[in-house]
C-alpha cells in the first residue's frame, strides 16, 4: 500500500507545489496586464481631455461668432421673430372643445 | 583512506549547512527589520494620489475652466548623461537657453525641474532625444478654454494650481479635494502593477450665473467702446434685478487666462467691484428716491432752476444748458444738477445720508468674488459746507459700479435690494448638488409704489428730451440714468479738467425688467457724458442680448401668435 501511495503523495505534493507557482506566476501576469492597461486607459483619458478641451474652445461663441462661413453665429432679427405666448386660462378648454367638434361632426 | 574523506566531507557538509542556517537566521531574525524596509522600499512605490480641480461651468453647462494631463520633464542629476550638444538640442525644444538648464541641475540631490507642463508634442521629442537621466512626471494643468472670456470674473491658477484669483481663488476650498498617498507595488524593473484604486481625486464642480453669449456681447462692445473712445479703461455688469445674478461681467483691459503669468496688476484688477470713482449723475437716485419715498415732492413739482446755478456753502454748482422751470421728473430727465440740489436740500443731511445707505452707498454688496471694496460716504456730521450741493449730484460720494447697478435694479424690481452673485450652484463629482446660491439678503428699501414712479421717471430719460436717447432700444423701452463725473487728479489733487468718467446704468424692457445693466468707460477721448460715450455702449449690448435672450417687443411692429394648448 505504502508502495503506491508514497509516490501518489510525493506527487501530489509536486504538483500542488508547482500549481501554486503556477497559479502565482499567473496572476503576477495579470496584474503586469492590468498596470499596461491602466497606463493605456490614462494615456486614451489624457487624449480624450485634449480634445474635449480643444472642441470647447472651438465650439465658443467667439470662435462661432467671427467665422466667416454661414455657419456663423447670426443674432435673428426680432421684427422676423414670432413670439408664442402661453395663454393657459380659458384657451385650453376652448381648443378641447374644438377638437370634440372635429372628432364628433 | 576512504572513510577518512567520506569524514571530511560529511564534516564540511554539515559546517556549510551550520553556515547557510546561521546566515539564514541572521537574515530572518537578527536583520529581519532592516532588511524588511529595504526590500519593502524597493518593491513598494508610494505615490500621490492626483488632485484634479473642479470644472467651472456657465449657467447653460458650458466649460469655462477644465484640466488637462501634462507631462513635467525632471532630472536625476546623479543619473544624467548628457553631452553638451544634448543640452542644446533639449534647450531648442523646450525653448529654453542651454545655460539656464544647466543652472536648474543641482550638483547633489536626485530631482530637478526641468520644465514644467510641456505640450504632447514637445513631451514625444523630448522623449526621443533618449537622454538618460531624464524623466517625466504627469501633472495637471489649468486650462480656460475660451481665453480671454470672463477672465476677471474666473480668476486663474498658479504652477502648482494654487488658487490666485477669481472664482478659483474665492471658491478654492470646493474647488480642490484631498489628497493622500497610495502604496503601488513594483517590481526590480521598475514596472508598476495593477493598483485597482483610484489615485485621482477629483473637486467639485462650480456653475457660474454668467452666460458665456452675454459675456461675449459684452466684452465685444465693451472694446468697441474702448476703441472709440480711446479710453483709460471700462466696465460693464449685466444682471437679473429679481434674483441678482450676474449674467455678464466684464473689464477692460482684460486678459487671456491661460497666459496669465506675465500680466501687469491693472489688467488683473476686475475694476467693477474694486476700484471706486465718483458716480456723477447716476447717484440722483438717491435723491430722486428718497424724495418720492417721503412724498417730499412727485413727478409734478416744480423746480425754478432758471438762474441755471445754485450756491451752496459759498460755491456755485451750475447746469450744463440753462433751464427754466422744470418739474421733478424733468429734473431727472434732463440731469439737472440745480434741480437735484433743489430736492436734495428739501430732503436733507440725515435723510440723504440714510437712503445712500439703503441703496448699499459704502457697504459691499456681498459679491462672491474677491477684492470688494465698499466704498464711501461721510456720516452727515462730517459733512463740509459744500457737502450738500456735491452729494446729490453724485460728488463727494465713492462708489462701485456693482453697488450702482444693484440700486438700479432696486427701482427695477419693485423697491428690493437684491445681493449680486456670479455662483449658482456648487455640484459633486458624482452629480449631487452640495451648495445652490439663491439670494437670501434680498430686502425691500423703498415701497413697490415709489420704485414704480421713479421707473417712470426713469423711462423719460432714455425718450426725446432725456439725456440718454442713445440708450434706446428699438422694440423696447430702456429706463436708466447717465452719469458724467469728474475725476480726481492724482497729482493736483483736485478734479481733473480732462479726465472724465461717463456711465450709464438702467434696465429694459422697463416695466418688466430683464435685465440690469452699468457701463462705465474711464477717461474717453473726445466726448465725455455718459449720454454719448456710454449709453450707445448700453444701447448695443441690450439690442443684442434682448434678441438671444428672446424677449419680444413690446411695440406693434413685433409680431405675435397665441399658442394653443390641447
Amino acid at each position: 500500500m505504502s508502495f503506491v501511495l508514497k509516490p501518489f503523495l510525493i506527487t501530489l505534493l509536486l504538483v500542488g507545489v508547482f500549481g501554486l507557482v503556477y497559479l502565482r506566476a499567473n496572476f503576477l501576469k495579470l496584474e503586469y496586464s492590468l498596470g499596461e492597461l491602466e497606463k493605456k486607459k490614462m494615456h486614451c483619458l489624457r487624449d480624450r481631455k485634449m480634445l474635449f478641451a480643444e472642441k470647447t474652445s472651438l465650439l465658443s461663441f467667439a470662435r462661432l461668432e467671427s467665422s466667416p462661413s454661414e455657419e456663423g453665429f447670426v443674432l435673428p432679427d426680432r421684427l422676423k421673430v414670432v413670439h408664442i405666448s402661453k395663454q393657459m386660462r380659458s384657451l385650453t378648454q376652448q381648443a378641447s372643445l374644438k377638437q370634440k367638434q372635429l372628432a364628433e361632426p | 583512506m576512504s572513510k577518512k574523506r567520506a569524514v571530511i566531507l560529511h564534516t564540511a557538509i554539515i559546517f556549510s549547512f551550520i553556515l547557510v542556517s546561521l546566515r539564514l537566521a541572521d537574515l530572518m531574525i537578527i536583520d529581519h527589520k532592516r532588511l524588511a524596509e529595504k526590500a519593502q522600499q524597493q518593491h513598494v512605490k508610494v505615490e500621490d494620489i492626483q488632485v484634479r480641480r473642479g470644472t467651472i461651468f456657465d449657467r447653460r453647462g458650458r466649460e469655462l475652466a477644465l484640466n488637462l494631463e501634462l507631462e513635467s520633464l525632471y532630472c536625476d542629476p546623479e543619473a544624467l548623461i548628457a553631452d553638451e550638444e544634448d543640452i542644446k538640442r533639449l534647450g531648442s525644444l523646450v525653448n529654453k537657453e542651454p545655460r539656464r538648464i544647466l543652472a536648474k541641475i543641482p550638483d547633489e540631490g536626485r530631482f530637478a525641474w526641468i520644465k514644467r507642463k510641456l505640450s504632447p508634442e514637445i513631451a514625444d521629442k523630448v522623449r526621443d532625444l533618449d537622454i538618460e537621466g531624464l524623466g517625466f512626471v504627469t501633472e495637471a494643468k489649468r486650462v480656460y478654454p475660451k481665453g480671454e472670456l470672463a477672465s476677471h470674473i474666473i480668476g486663474f491658477v498658479g504652477i502648482d494650481n494654487q488658487a490666485l484669483e477669481g472664482v478659483e481663488l474665492k471658491f478654492n476650498k470646493y474647488l480642490t479635494a484631498k489628497g493622500g498617498k497610495v502604496l503601488l507595488e513594483r517590481d526590480a524593473s521598475g514596472k508598476t502593477l495593477s493598483s485597482g484604486v483610484n489615485t485621482e481625486a477629483k473637486g467639485n464642480n462650480i456653475v457660474l450665473t454668467i452666460d458665456e453669449v452675454l459675456q461675449r456681447l459684452v466684452e465685444k462692445e465693451l472694446d468697441t467702446a474702448m476703441e472709440h473712445w480711446k479710453a483709460a479703461a471700462a466696465s460693464a455688469i449685466m444682471m437679473d434685478p429679481y434674483t441678482g445674478e450676474i449674467l455678464a461681467l466684464a473689464n477692460r483691459p482684460a486678459y487671456d487666462l491661460n497666459r496669465s503669468g506675465n500680466v501687469p496688476g491693472f489688467e488683473k484688477r476686475n475694476r467693477a467691484i474694486t476700484d471706486c470713482y465718483e458716480p456723477g449723475s447716476i447717484f440722483k437716485i438717491v435723491i430722486g428716491a428718497g424724495s418720492l419715498e417721503e412724498k417730499l415732492v412727485t413727478p409734478n413739482s416744480l423746480f425754478d432752476v432758471s438762474k441755471g446755478g445754485i450756491q451752496v456753502g459759498g460755491k456755485t454748482i451750475r447746469d450744463v444748458h440753462k433751464y427754466g422751470v422744470l418739474t421733478f421728473k424733468e429734473v431727472i430727465q434732463k440731469s439737472s444738477n440745480v434741480g437735484s440740489i433743489m430736492a436734495g436740500m428739501k430732503l436733507g443731511r440725515e435723510n440723504i445720508y440714510r437712503y445712500a445707505k439703503l441703496f448699499g452707498v459704502g457697504e459691499k454688496t456681498g459679491i462672491d468674488l474677491p477684492g470688494e471694496v465698499s466704498g464711501w460716504i461721510h456720516k452727515p456730521e462730517r459733512w463740509s459746507g459744500t457737502s450738500l450741493g456735491a452729494i446729490p449730484i453724485g460728488q463727494e460720494v465713492a462708489v462701485t459700479p456693482i453697488q450702482m447697478l444693484r440700486a438700479y435694479a432696486a427701482i427695477a424690481n419693485g423697491g428690493i435690494l437684491v445681493r449680486p452673485h456670479v455662483v449658482s450652484e456648487i455640484v459633486s463629482p458624482d452629480d449631487t448638488i452640495i451648495a445652490s446660491f439663491r439670494d437670501n439678503d434680498a430686502h425691500r428699501i423703498i415701497s413697490a409704489r415709489t420704485a414704480e414712479t421713479f421707473r417712470d421717471i426713469l423711462k423719460s430719460v432714455t425718450e426725446d428730451g432725456g439725456t440718454a436717447k442713445s440708450a434706446s432700444v428699438d422694440g423696447n423701452l430702456v429706463a436708466g440714468k447717465t452719469g458724467t463725473a469728474q475725476m480726481i487728479d492724482t497729482v493736483t489733487k483736485r478734479y481733473s479738467r480732462d479726465k472724465y468718467v461717463s456711465s450709464f446704468v438702467g434696465f429694459v424692457p422697463a416695466d418688466n425688467p430683464r435685465l440690469a445693466m452699468i457701463v462705465v468707460v474711464y477717461e474717453p477721448k473726445g466726448q465725455i457724458y455718459g449720454g454719448v460715450v456710454a449709453a450707445p455702449v448700453f444701447r448695443e449690448i441690450a439690442r443684442q442680448a434682448l434678441s438671444y435672450l428672446n424677449v419680444p417687443r413690446e411695440d406693434n411692429l413685433g409680431q405675435h401668435a397665441v399658442l394653443v394648448l390641447r
